[in-house]
């Protein structure tokens, strides 16, 4: 088996993982490659989530955060530069899941911590998941990356993850939240750049092996950049056959109204627009200028200048009450 | 509904139940299966997609890992299992009645096993 190791310090989510998927389909039968990466702040969803419902979408873009969706299963989970990636790649036997935990394991045992799988796809200290784990498998080919919490700043995670279920219904995979900790809390001196030395030194002995590093340069650029369109793409993000559903509802002056939007992909499909307002015309008018919108609140809002101006008081009503939304 | 002793097998793991001579239903094998463990989500094809032998069609995920799921078959989609989208565990609990995708105007078909021929490739990829 040949060890090979790739660190990249590039932080565009996108990037890193077609970096990853570029890997995963070069990688020669012997290879076993451990690849190092951080996404700058990102939330990132599992193969068969529904965006929406996983994640804050307006929330997480206006604050210059990116969505980002992996091949692999699993849930959401956040990421920013106190996370460090792990992956590790290799093909038929020489992929081994409980041999690669042992490195992280191994690793965090150089600064004095226990470490130790729980559940499935965790790995804790005590009790407390740092590091949560997915895997992909096409053929003879495997990967198996994680995060590891250093540093990461929790508030972002509790700011874009899960949207109110009530309102947005959606197919998918659930994520289930998790008690973490960063392992900076636990031991001060782990530093992202600390573990990351950590993990080759771990890699190579539980191998018993030296590796050899690798660098992005000696890649085929061009590859790398049309797997990273992909990952950049509406059409991966937000596939048209994920459909979900968003209701609002609110009472005002004029009347009660609900607000049904169906959604496939990033756009609305169709809505149904239900009221005891005396203006008759008004749910048809809203049900069309709200069709093919994509499912942002600017968008969502900016049609309803479309509504006639004998309705205009209705129509900035409903502005604000589309603007209000926690997406 | 499809019998494991008259269905044929892939080596990518799906099972291919012919009911005529162009048209068969596809699932995955008991075998495969019990190696990716419980199923969360089955990620369907369209109907309507064309197919190509040895082509993804689509996947599945486990507690495992997500996992593709290659087209023993050239054909067109005609139908699908729509009950697997809110049960996936289905799967897991009964493999060949739990078809993927039913494909129509079959044109090629990879070098298919049967039964017994499968269980033996399966011993030997052990």
């Amino acid at each position: 088996m040949k060890l090979k190791f790739l660190n990249t310090y590039k932080t565009e989510p996108h990037h890193n993982l077609a970096l990853e998927e570029y890997l995963f389909t070069i990688m020669a039968e012997d290879d076993c490659i451990l690849y190092l990466w951080q996404n700058k702040s990102t939330v990132v969803i599992g193969k068969n989530q529904n965006a929406y419902k996983e994640c804050k979408v307006d929330t997480l873009e206006k604050s210059g955060g990116s969505l980002a969706r992996r091949p692999s299963g699993g849930g959401a989970v956040y990421h920013d530069l106190g996370n460090l990636n792990f992956t590790f790649l290799a093909r038929g036997k020489n992929y081994n899941v409980e041999k690669q935990l042992e490195v992280i394991i191994y690793a965090l045992s150089f600064f004095g911590l226990r470490a130790e799988r729980t559940g499935r796809n965790d790995i804790c200290v005590d009790g407390r998941k740092f590091s949560g784990n997915a895997f992909l498998k096409r053929g003879d080919r495997h990967y198996h990356h994680g995060t590891i919490l250093v540093d990461v700043d929790m508030a972002g995670l509790s700011q874009f993850l899960n949207v109110s279920p009530k309102k947005l219904q959606a197919k998918g995979v659930a994520s289930v939240k998790s008690r973490v900790v960063n392992l900076s809390e636990l031991k001060p001196e782990i530093t992202v750049e600390a573990m990351r030395s950590a993990l080759k030194k771990a890699f190579e002995q539980v191998y018993k092996s030296s590796c050899e590093e690798i660098y992005e340069d000696d890649f085929d650029g061009r590859a790398i950049d049309e797997l990273e369109e992909k990952y950049r793409s509406a059409k991966w993000l937000f596939p048209e056959k994920a459909k979900a559903t968003f209701l609002m509802e609110e009472r005002f002056n004029w009347g009660e109204i609900s607000i049904g939007l169906e959604l496939s992909g990033d756009r609305v499909k169709s809505a149904s627009v239900y009221t005891d307002a005396m203006e008759t015309e008004l749910a048809p008018m809203l049900e069309e200028i709200l069709q093919g919108c994509r499912f942002a609140k600017d968008e969502l809002a900016g049609r309803l200048f479309a509504v006639s101006e004998d309705y205009k008081t209705i129509a900035e009503d409903l502005r604000q009450l589309i603007l209000s939304q926690d997406l | 509904m499809a019998n494991p002793n008259t269905c044929k097998f892939s080596k990518s793991h799906e099972w291919v139940d012919f009911i005529d001579e162009t048209t068969a239903f596809v699932g995955i094998s008991n075998h495969a299966q019990d190696l990716l463990g419980d199923l969360v989500f089955v990620n369907l094809p369209m109907e309507g997609d064309e197919l190509e032998v040895g082509q993804v069609v689509c996947d599945v995920e486990s507690v495992k890992a997500v996992s593709d799921i290659y087209s023993p078959v050239s054909g067109v989609i005609c139908a699908v299992n729509e009950d697997l989208a809110d049960a996936p565990e289905k799967i897991n609990e009964a493999p060949y009645e739990a078809w993927l995708f039913k494909v129509e105007n079959i044109t090629k078909t990879e070098e298919l096993l049967t039964l017994e021929e499968y269980e033996a490739f399966c011993k030997e990829e052990e």
